[in-house]
C-alpha cells in the first residue's frame, strides 16, 4: 500500500497507472476502456449543457405523464391528449401538451428508494446514499470528466439550494448555490461605496502580503486567488449572467421559484455554465393532491413549456439536455387524506432537447400506474442516459482520495434509444 | 460494565505508581523563602499546607508561607490541574526523540522558538478554539511571569473553551448530527451528552466502551446515540467503527476483498458480527444480510408492554389505529422505542452475491477480530466483547489512533496520514517512529485522559517552534521541525468572530441542551403506569407544537421546558444546533455536513470570501458601531489605535510599515478609517490561519 501511496501522490498518470495495476492483480479484472485523456469528448449525445429540473418530494406520475383511462386511480385528474399518440398528460399540462413533440418521457422508472433524502441522492449522484463517502452530483463530474473552463463563472450552479458540495472531488468543483433566484449571489452588493471598497481591498492586500510571502504553502495563496475571483466576480458584467431582473419574458416563466430558477438557467446556460440543476420543492403530496397538484403542476407546465421555447427560439435547444427528475412517484390509490403516498416502484421522468429524440414515450406502467410493465429505467440508467447525452466518458474510473474507484452513474446504462433525429 | 472501568482504573493507576517510582528524579524542585530547594511531587492544597509524596514515597505537608512567591503561583495552579512533573519530562522526552530523528535527517533541530505574541494567539486558536481577546492578549505579554507559557496552557485546558473545541473535533469524527432521523426521532441528548462528557474530561476509553455497550434508547442512555446514529445503514456504521476507532478503512471489504490491504470480504462480516445481534430500534427490519426473527419490543419493558399500551390508548384516549390523526401519537410511540438492544435471533449473513475468500454466500459470519489476539466472548455479549477487545492490551491500534489524531491536533500534521486508514507498513515506515510509539504508550499511561495528553503536546519545545515556512507535501515524510500553518477550522474562524462580537463572555453562553426531548424519551417501562406514558405523549406534543420544535427545548429547574433559548443564533458553535444549518458561515467555512467521518474542508472559496467583504457578520465585527471599532475609543492616539486593531484582529505588534499604513488611514478617514482597517485585517488572509 504505502509504495504506491508515494507513486500516487507524484502525478495523476502514474496514479491511475498504479491503481488500474493494483485492481487488476487484485479482482482479476482489467478496466475495460483504454486510458481516455481530459477533454475528449467519448461517444454519446450533442449535448454542451444540461439543465437538470429537480422536483424534491415525489412527483406525483398519474398526474402528470402517465395518466392513465382507468378513473379509479386518477382522482381529479383529468386525460388530456397530446399531439403525439401514446403520451397522455394531466389536465394540468396544458402548455408542455402543446409540445409533445419535444419530450421523451420515460413512464417505467422504479427506484429502491422510499424515503426522500436516499431517494433524491441516488436520483442526483446516480449513487446510493452511504455512510462511508459522499457522491458528487452531475456538476463536478462533468468538470472532472470533460475538463474545466477556467472562467470567472463557475462550470455548474444549483438553484434552489443554499448550499453544496463536489463530494469526494475537489471543493473548487462545488456547484455555486443560489438559494434565491432573484436574489442571485449572496454578498455581492458591496457593504461600503466602491472607492473606500477599493481602499479597503488595498489595504487588505498590502497587510496581508508579508504573511502570504512569509509561507510557502497553497492555503494563504488560495485565498488571494479566492480575492481576486471575488474581486473580478463583483466588478465583471458576468455577474449580470445572475440578474434575472432585466428579462423581459420573465412573467412567461411564472413567478414563483421554480419558474424563476429556469429563467435563471437558461440565462446561465446561455453565459456558458454547463451545468445547472433547478431544485424546486414542494411536491409531497400527502394530503389533498387536488389542490397540490392544482398549484403545483401549472407552475412546472408554464416554467419547463417556456424555458423549451425560449431555448429553441435562442438556438440552444439541439445543445442543451434539459431533465426533470423526481425521487419517486406517488401511490396511484388516494389516501383517506385524499393524497397520494410515496411510491418508488412505478414513475416518471422527461428528457428534452440536447439530442433527443422528441415525440418519445419509453417504457410503460400497467394500466393503473402500479407496475412496470416494460423497459424499466433505474435512477442508475436516468443519470448514465443524461451522462451519455453530455458526453461524459461512462467507463472512465475516478478515483476518490481514499482510492475508491468510481464511474458516472454506477454503471447505469443510458437509454441511447432516446436519441437521435 | 462496572467492572471494567473498575478493573481499567486499578490497573492505570498501577500503572501510574510504576512509572512514578522509576523517573522521581524528574520531579519539580520547589524553593523555600531562605533558599532551600525540595525535589517532590505536589499532590495538593490541604488548608494553608502544600502536600508532597518525596522520592522515597513518604508524603510531607509544608506550609505555604514558607515557598517563594513563584512557587504559591505554581501551586494554585497546579491544584487545579495536577503536577506537572511528568507532563514536562515526557515532553522533555518527546522533544529528544524528535531532535534525535531529526538529526538523523540532516536538520540542525526544530524551527526557531516562537515568540509571545504569536504563541498567546496559537495557544488560544488551538486548545479554546478562538482567538484571544486584547485585553487576554496584553494580560500575557505584560505579563512577567517565569512559567507564563505553562501557566497559560493549564489555564486555557482547564476552561470551557477546551470542551468546546474538543467537541468539535470529535463532532466531525463521530458525526454527530441531531435533526430529525425519522418522524421526531432526535439525537440532541446523545450529541449532549459528548458535551457534558468532554466538559467532565471523561477518559476517551471509557467514552468508547460505553458508546458501544449501550442500550435503550437516547432518553435513557443518550450514549445509544452512537449505534443508533447509523440505523439502516448497519454494516456502513461498521465501517465507520473501523475508521474512527481503528484507523482502517475497511469499507471495499463491504463488497470484495480488499484490493490493497490484507482485509478480505469474510475478514469484514466476521469482524461485523461483533454487531450481528445489535437490533437498532422498533419495528426495524434489519437489513437483508442479517436474518432472525426479531421479537420487536420497547427496551427494557416487560413482555407485550408496547400492544398493550397501544391498545389502552385507543379504548381511553381516542387513539384510532392507522388514522393519520394519530400520527403523532405513533411517532412518539416510534420515538420511545428508537433504541438498542440485543436480540439473540439476529445473525450476519454473508451477502447472497459475496465473492471473497473464506466463506460463502448466505453463510452466517461469525464474531472475529483480525488483529492482535482474538476478542475473548466468555459470557459477555458480543458488544461486550468487542468492546473490551478494541480498548484493551490486545488490540495495538487504539492508543495509537487517537494519540496520532491528538498529535494532528496540534501540530497540524499527523504521523500518519490519513489518520482514518492506515496501513501498518505506514506505522512501520513512518518519519518519527519512536516518537510515535512514545506517545502511544504516553497516551495509555495518562489513562486516556485527553487533556494531560495535549498538556504534554502543549509544553514541547517542538509545538513552540514557529510554523515550517513551506508546506510539506503530504506524501512525503515530515520530521516535526515544528507545526505547519493551518486554518482555522470553520469553528474556530465563528467561534473567534463571536469573541470579536461579544468578548469573552461568549465562552459561557450555553444553547439548548435537548434535555426535554431526554426526558420525553426517558421512561422506566418497568413502573411506569400508561398514564405516566401519556403525560410523555403530551409534552411530545407540547414540544412538537412548538415554534422551537424540539431541538431548541431545554428543561429549566422545576420541570417546565423553556423555548426562549437560542433566540439568536450568536454562540459558540459547540453550543449551535448540529450540524449549523446550510448556508450558515459555519458552513461556507467547510463545517462538516456530519455525512461522513472527518469531513471538515480547509479550502477557501468565493462565497467564502465574499462572506468576509460583504457579508452581515463583516459589519457587525468591523461597522462603526461595532465592539472591535467601539474598543477603539480608549486611546487617543492614531498609533495606539492601530496598535489595539491589530492586537485585537491578529493577536501581535504590527510592524513599523503596518503602524505607518494603519496611522496614515485614521489620519485621513477618521472613526471610516479604523472601520477600514479593521475589515482589511480580517480580509487579508493572516486572520484565518494559524501559523
Amino acid at each position: 500500500m504505502d509504495h504506491i501511496a508515494e507513486l500516487a501522490g507524484k502525478d495523476s498518470l502514474s496514479r491511475r497507472y498504479f491503481m488500474e495495476m493494483s485492481a487488476k492483480l487484485s479482482l482479476g479484472v482489467g478496466l475495460s476502456v483504454p486510458f481516455l485523456p481530459r477533454n475528449l469528448k467519448a461517444e454519446g449525445g450533442t449535448a454542451k449543457n444540461l439543465i437538470y429540473i429537480y422536483l424534491s418530494g415525489g412527483m406525483t406520475h398519474l398526474d402528470t405523464f402517465d395518466a392513465k383511462k382507468n378513473s379509479g386511480v386518477m382522482g381529479n385528474t383529468e386525460l388530456l391528449d397530446t399531439p403525439v399518440d401514446k403520451m397522455k398528460m394531466g389536465m394540468h399540462m396544458k402548455e408542455l401538451a402543446k409540445q409533445a413533440d419535444k419530450l421523451a418521457v420515460i413512464n417505467s422508472m422504479s427506484s429502491t428508494q422510499g424515503a426522500h433524502e436516499q431517494g433524491q441522492y441516488i436520483m442526483r449522484t446516480g449513487y446510493e446514499k452511504r455512510a462511508t463517502i459522499v457522491h458528487p452530483t452531475v456538476g463536478p463530474w462533468a468538470a472532472t470528466l470533460l475538463g474545466e473552463s477556467g472562467r470567472v463563472l463557475p462550470d455548474s450552479v444549483v438553484v434552489g439550494q443554499s448550499s453544496s458540495n463536489a463530494g469526494f472531488m475537489e471543493p473548487r468543483l462545488s456547484p455555486l448555490p443560489i438559494a434565491d433566484p432573484s436574489g442571485g449571489v449572496p454578498n455581492t452588493d458591496l457593504a461600503v461605496a466602491g472607492d473606500r471598497f477599493d481602499r479597503r481591498m488595498e489595504m487588505a492586500s498590502k497587510l496581508g502580503q508579508q504573511f502570504v510571502s512569509k509561507f510557502k504553502y497553497s492555503g494563504p495563496e488560495s485565498y488571494v486567488e479566492y480575492y481576486n475571483q471575488a474581486n473580478k466576480l463583483l466588478k465583471s458584467d458576468e455577474l449580470s449572467a445572475f440578474d434575472i431582473s432585466g428579462e423581459s419574458n420573465a412573467s412567461d416563466y411564472g413567478t414563483g421559484r421554480l419558474g424563476q430558477g429556469c429563467l435563471l438557467a437558461r440565462r446561465l446556460v446561455e453565459n456558458g455554465v454547463r451545468v445547472v440543476e433547478v431544485i424546486s420543492g414542494g411536491w409531497d403530496m400527502h394530503v389533498d393532491v387536488s389542490t397540490g397538484t392544482a398549484n403545483k403542476l401549472p407552475e412546472l407546465d408554464k416554467a419547463v413549456a417556456t424555458l423549451l421555447k425560449d431555448l429553441e427560439s435562442k438556438g440552444l435547444l439541439e445543445t442543451t439536455l434539459v431533465a426533470i427528475g423526481t425521487e419517486f412517484g406517488r401511490t396511484p390509490d388516494i389516501n383517506m387524506n385524499a393524497g397520494r403516498d410515496h411510491y418508488p416502484a412505478a414513475y416518471s421522468c422527461v428528457l428534452a432537447g440536447g439530442g433527443i429524440k422528441g415525440g418519445t414515450v419509453y417504457g410503460a406502467t400497467d394500466g393503473s400506474g402500479k407496475k412496470v410493465k416494460s423497459d424499466p429505467v433505474t435512477p442508475e440508467d436516468f443519470l448514465a442516459t443524461i451522462g451519455y447525452g453530455l458526453g461524459l466518458p461512462l467507463e472512465e474510473t475516478v478515483y476518490s482520495p481514499t482510492q475508491r474507484p468510481f464511474t458516472f452513474a454506477d454503471k447505469g446504462k443510458p437509454v441511447t434509444k432516446l436519441f437521435g433525429a | 460494565m462496572k467492572s471494567i472501568k473498575t478493573s481499567l482504573k486499578t490497573l492505570s493507576a498501577l500503572s501510574l505508581a510504576l512509572c512514578f517510582f522509576a523517573s522521581s528524579a524528574e520531579a519539580r524542585t520547589w524553593t523555600s523563602t531562605d533558599g532551600k530547594p525540595l525535589q517532590a511531587i505536589f499532590l495538593g492544597i490541604e488548608g494553608d499546607s502544600y502536600k508532597f509524596k518525596m522520592p522515597n514515597g513518604k508524603e510531607i505537608a509544608v506550609p505555604k508561607e514558607r515557598f517563594i512567591k513563584a512557587d504559591q503561583e505554581a501551586a494554585e495552579r497546579l491544584n487545579r490541574i495536577g503536577d506537572d512533573s511528568y507532563t514536562k519530562a515526557s515532553a522533555r522526552k518527546i522533544d529528544a526523540l524528535l531532535a534525535a530523528g531529526l538529526k538523523k535527517e540532516g536538520f540542525s533541530s526544530f524551527n526557531e522558538p516562537l515568540p509571545d505574541d504569536l504563541f498567546v494567539r496559537r495557544v488560544y486558536l488551538d486548545i479554546t478554539g478562538r482567538i484571544p481577546t486584547r485585553e487576554e492578549f496584553k494580560e500575557f505579554a505584560d505579563s512577567a511571569r517565569a512559567d507564563k507559557r505553562e501557566a497559560l496552557i493549564d489555564e486555557l485546558l482547564l476552561s470551557r473553551g477546551f470542551a468546546s473545541h474538543m467537541f468539535n473535533y470529535f463532532a466531525d469524527m463521530y458525526r454527530l448530527h441531531a435533526s430529525d432521523f425519522n418522524n421526531g426521532v432526535r439525537m440532541d441528548p446523545y450529541v449532549n451528552w459528548w458535551r457534558d462528557q468532554l466538559e467532565a474530561n471523561t477518559p476517551y476509553h471509557e467514552l468508547i466502551h460505553e458508546m458501544i455497550t449501550a442500550e435503550g434508547n437516547v432518553g435513557q442512555n443518550p450514549a445509544a446515540g452512537f449505534l443508533l446514529r447509523d440505523t439502516g445503514m448497519e454494516f456502513d456504521a461498521f465501517a465507520n467503527f473501523g475508521q474512527v476507532m481503528l484507523g482502517i478503512d475497511v469499507s471495499c471489504a463491504q463488497c470484495h476483498d480488499h484490493p490493497f490491504d490484507e482485509w478480505t470480504q469474510s475478514d469484514f462480516y466476521e469482524m461485523a458480527a461483533f454487531f450481528g445481534n445489535t437490533q437498532r430500534s422498533l419495528g426495524y427490519r434489519p437489513s437483508s444480510a442479517m436474518m432472525g426473527g426479531a421479537s420487536i419490543e420497547m427496551p427494557n419493558a416487560p413482555e407485550g408492554w408496547r400492544n398493550q399500551f397501544m391498545k389502552w390508548a385507543e379504548n381511553t384516549k381516542g387513539i384510532v389505529p392507522r388514522d393519520q390523526n394519530s400520527n403523532e401519537f405513533r411517532f412518539f410511540v416510534g420515538a420511545l422505542g428508537w433504541n438498542v438492544t440485543d436480540n439473540e435471533g439476529l445473525e450476519t449473513i454473508l451477502p447472497h452475491d459475496f465473492r471473497g475468500s473464506g466463506g460463502k454466500p448466505n453463510e452466517v459470519a461469525n464474531p472475529r477480530t483480525l488483529i492482535g489476539d482474538a476478542a475473548k466472548k466468555g459470557g459477555k455479549t458480543r458488544r461486550e466483547a468487542i468492546a473490551e477487545w478494541l480498548i484493551g492490551p490486545n488490540n495495538p491500534r487504539f492508543a495509537l489512533v487517537i494519540a496520532n489524531r491528538m498529535w494532528e491536533r496540534a501540530f497540524g500534521r499527523a504521523h500518519l496520514i490519513p489518520v482514518n486508514d492506515f496501513s501498518d507498513d505506514m506505522i512501520r515506515g513512518s518519519a518519527q517512529p519512536d516518537v510515535l510509539k512514545f506517545i502511544t504508550s504516553e497516551m495509555k499511561r495518562v489513562n486516556y485522559d485527553l487533556r494531560e495528553f495535549m498538556r504534554i503536546l502543549y509544553n514541547t519545545r517542538a509545538y513552540q517552534s514557529i510554523a515550517t515556512a513551506e508546506e510539506p507535501d503530504w506524501a512525503e515524510k515530515y520530521f516535526f521541525e515544528g507545526p505547519v500553518l493551518r486554518r482555522m477550522r470553520a469553528e474556530q474562524a465563528w467561534d473567534s468572530m463571536m469573541v470579536l462580537a461579544h468578548g469573552s463572555e461568549i465562552d459561557e453562553k450555553q444553547g439548548p441542551d435537548g434535555s426535554f426531548y431526554k426526558k420525553i424519551l426517558n421512561i422506566d417501562f418497568q413502573t411506569a403506569s400508561n398514564d405516566d406514558v401519556w403525560e410523555h405523549y403530551e409534552m411530545w406534543q407540547s414540544a412538537r407544537g412548538s415554534r422551537m420544535g424540539m431541538a431548541m427545548i431545554s428543561e429549566e429547574e422545576g420541570g417546565s421546558m423553556s423555548p426562549t433559548i437560542f433566540s439568536d443564533s450568536e454562540l459558540r458553535a459547540s453550543e449551535l444546533p448540529q450540524p449549523a444549518p446550510a448556508a450558515s458561515m459555519l458552513d461556507t467555512f467547510g463545517q462538516s455536513d456530519r455525512r461522513i467521518t472527518d469531513e471538515h474542508n480547509f479550502d477557501g472559496s468565493v462565497p467564502q470570501v465574499l462572506a468576509l467583504m460583504n457579508g452581515t457578520v463583516t459589519t457587525r465585527l468591523t461597522g462603526l458601531s461595532s465592539k472591535v471599532v467601539d474598543d477603539m475609543e480608549e486611546f487617543d492616539g492614531p498609533d495606539d489605535k492601530v496598535r489595539g486593531i491589530f492586537h485585537t484582529l491578529l493577536n501581535r505588534f504590527p510592524t513599523r510599515e503596518e503602524l505607518d499604513l494603519g496611522m496614515g488611514m485614521i489620519e485621513d478617514y477618521g472613526d471610516d478609517g479604523i472601520s477600514d482597517l479593521a475589515w482589511a485585517l480580517m480580509n487579508s488572509p493572516e486572520f484565518l490561519f494559524i501559523q
